[in-house]
């Protein structure tokens, strides 16, 4: 007798270990359909059943599927389901809120009793009639308990357990542990669906930022492309100049490259567009001021300065281009601090601006203008170099003047004035 | 009066699964888990309905199913399947089958069906 007790004892185990090993695999296993495994066959295997099942809520299907099973009379995995009107479903949705937990479950043994008794009395009910379905579905998957899984008083999933090979009942201790497991199991499953959509929402979500982002950069594309005609307009208005935009980017990039301004990345594209709408402002100057024939009078001067923070100011919703802004702002200041609008001095001038403010001047000085006729390249050279670390900044003339002589140099036709200038 | 079921999966577990089922409700059931297997069973075991499933090794349910209508046109036919696209089950019903049913189902609603393809044939339609 001691030695079957013994082995009797060895063959219980501890439910609240098994409980915390379950509530550490679902922390662990990201992926529920893992555990809904691990605890059919455990379940299996511990409890010597003909066969185990779950049954989980699929929300797309709006019906129950059966996600396991395992045993010698295992059910056939996607084969069969459950309706939301499937009497059992019915039951335990129905009753889940009357019976207390301790009664929530179902024996089929339960069921035909409270059969008999039905029929015992004639009642012939929608009850009756219920748990007549429910028997004949209970039969149908050789199913001898239901244990029901909830989430938030939702039935997520269903616990069906077969009959015991060796023929003996289960103890109220035993379906407690089913009645845990199966919480267990809905609550993988919800936290699964849950995460699952968390992460379709996610990428929604960046779907949609790359969307915006993208429509962005467009809108700012397009309003570049306007700036850049508004530009190339602002010029068309002194016609003998037509190519004053172009020619200055050439320059002021020709010159950057000989500075060895590191242009990768959106360096270029930045110096490009700022060289390209430096005078992009212009276009709010009245016509009368800056196609005058002839010197300014000291109130048109003042109209005449404002062009650099219009420039500015059409910019401001090129967010991209705040850079651009405050290059163009400063392509007036002078190197001695004697510039405007701010009167800045040395480095406090961005470099993009000095240079700038050298290329546009000499460009200015060969071209023809409204109010004189262009002037000599030696004459413009000559005129650079003098304004060198007063108005410009002298590393800029030079880094210039040597990438002008390399490009004449090509040409054949170097002017004296640039002769001291080593091209290396 | 005998009821007789083909049952044909290329899953065994579905096959027996199904066979235990109507079984328990007095059918006699063959199973078989090919087309070629099938068009044997249905001249050989004589069935009044069979449930086909679509996707299978070789000879698939579809034709299979042109084959069974072909041959024995009062064979009542109920597709079984997963697959589930407007052109299959047009072309399934297209070919004669009586009836689609997709997997998973409802027990009850096949148990049904199969009950409604039997009286219909007592009924001599």
């Amino acid at each position: 007798m001691p030695k079957n007790a013994d082995l009797l004892t060895a063959r219980k185990f501890d439910y609240q270990e098994v409980l915390r090993d379950v509530a550490r695999s679902m922390v662990r296993l990201k992926r529920p359909d893992r555990l809904v495994k691990l605890i059919t066959r455990f379940i299996d295997r511990q409890f010597g059943l003909s066969h185990t099942a779950l049954l989980v809520l699929d929300p797309k299907k709006e019906c129950y599927v059966f996600v396991n099973s395992k045993g010698s009379k295992r059910l056939p995995m996607g084969l069969v389901k459950f309706d939301t009107n499937h009497p059992i479903v019915q039951w335990f949705s129905g009753s889940q809120k009357k019976l207390p937990i301790q009664k929530d479950y179902l024996f089929l043994s339960d069921v035909k009793k409270m059969l008999s008794r039905a029929e015992f009395r004639m009642a012939s009910n929608s009850k009756g009639d219920q748990l007549l379905a429910i028997q004949r579905s209970m039969q149908n998957l050789k199913v001898e308990l239901l244990v029901p899984g909830y989430f938030k008083d939702t039935l997520v999933g269903l616990l069906m357990l077969g009959r015991r090979v060796n023929g003996r009942c289960f103890t109220t201790q035993e379906v407690t542990f089913f009645q845990t497991l199966a919480h267990d199991c809905s609550m993988a499953v919800k936290t699964a669906e849950h995460n699952q959509n968390l992460i379709e929402q996610n990428r929604e979500l960046e779907r949609r930022l790359q969307e915006i982002e993208r429509m962005r950069s467009k809108e700012q594309k397009t309003y570049y492309e306007i700036m850049r005609s508004l530009a190339e307009e602002v010029h068309a208005k002194e016609p003998y100049i037509f190519g004053h935009v172009s020619e200055v980017e050439r320059l002021g990039m020709m010159t950057a490259r000989e500075m060895g301004i590191d242009l990768s990345g959106n360096t270029k594209d930045l110096l490009s567009a700022a060289l390209i709408l430096h005078d992009v402002g212009k276009i709010g100057i009245p016509d009368n001021i800056l196609c005058k024939p002839g010197q300014l009078t000291q109130e048109e001067w003042r109209v005449m300065k404002t062009h650099v923070e219009k420039g500015a100011r059409i910019l401001e919703p090129l967010t991209d281009f705040k850079r651009v802004r405050e290059i163009i702002m400063a392509h007036h200041e002078q190197f001695d601090g004697t510039g405007y609008p701010r009167g800045l001095k040395g480095d406090e001038i961005s470099i993009e601006a000095r240079i700038i403010a050298v290329v546009d001047s000499f460009h200015a000085i060969v071209s023809s203008r409204c109010y004189r006729e262009g002037r000599s390249l030696d004459l413009a050279i000559q005129e650079v170099r003098n304004c060198s670390g007063t108005q410009f900044d002298p590393v800029v003339v030079d880094a210039f003047l040597r990438a002008l002589k390399k490009e004449l140099l090509k040409k054949g036709e170097v002017p004296g004035v640039l002769k001291e200038y080593s091209v290396s | 009066m005998t009821k007789k079921l083909l049952i044909v999966d290329d899953e065994a577990e579905i096959c027996e699964f199904l066979k235990s089922f109507f079984e328990d409700r007095d059918f006699k059931v063959a199973t078989a888990h090919n087309g070629a297997a099938a068009l044997e069973q249905v001249a050989r075991f004589e069935p009044e309905v069979v449930l086909l499933d679509i996707q299978m090794p070789g000879m698939d349910g579809l034709q299979t199913l042109k084959k069974i209508k072909d041959n024995h046109p009062k064979v009542k036919v109920i597709m079984v399947t997963a697959v589930e696209t407007q052109e299959k089950i047009e072309e399934a019903m297209r070919l004669g089958a009586d009836n689609y049913i997709t997997k998973p189902l409802s027990l009850e609603y096949l148990e049904k069906d199969v009950q409604d393809k039997i009286d219909l044939l007592a009924k001599g339609t």
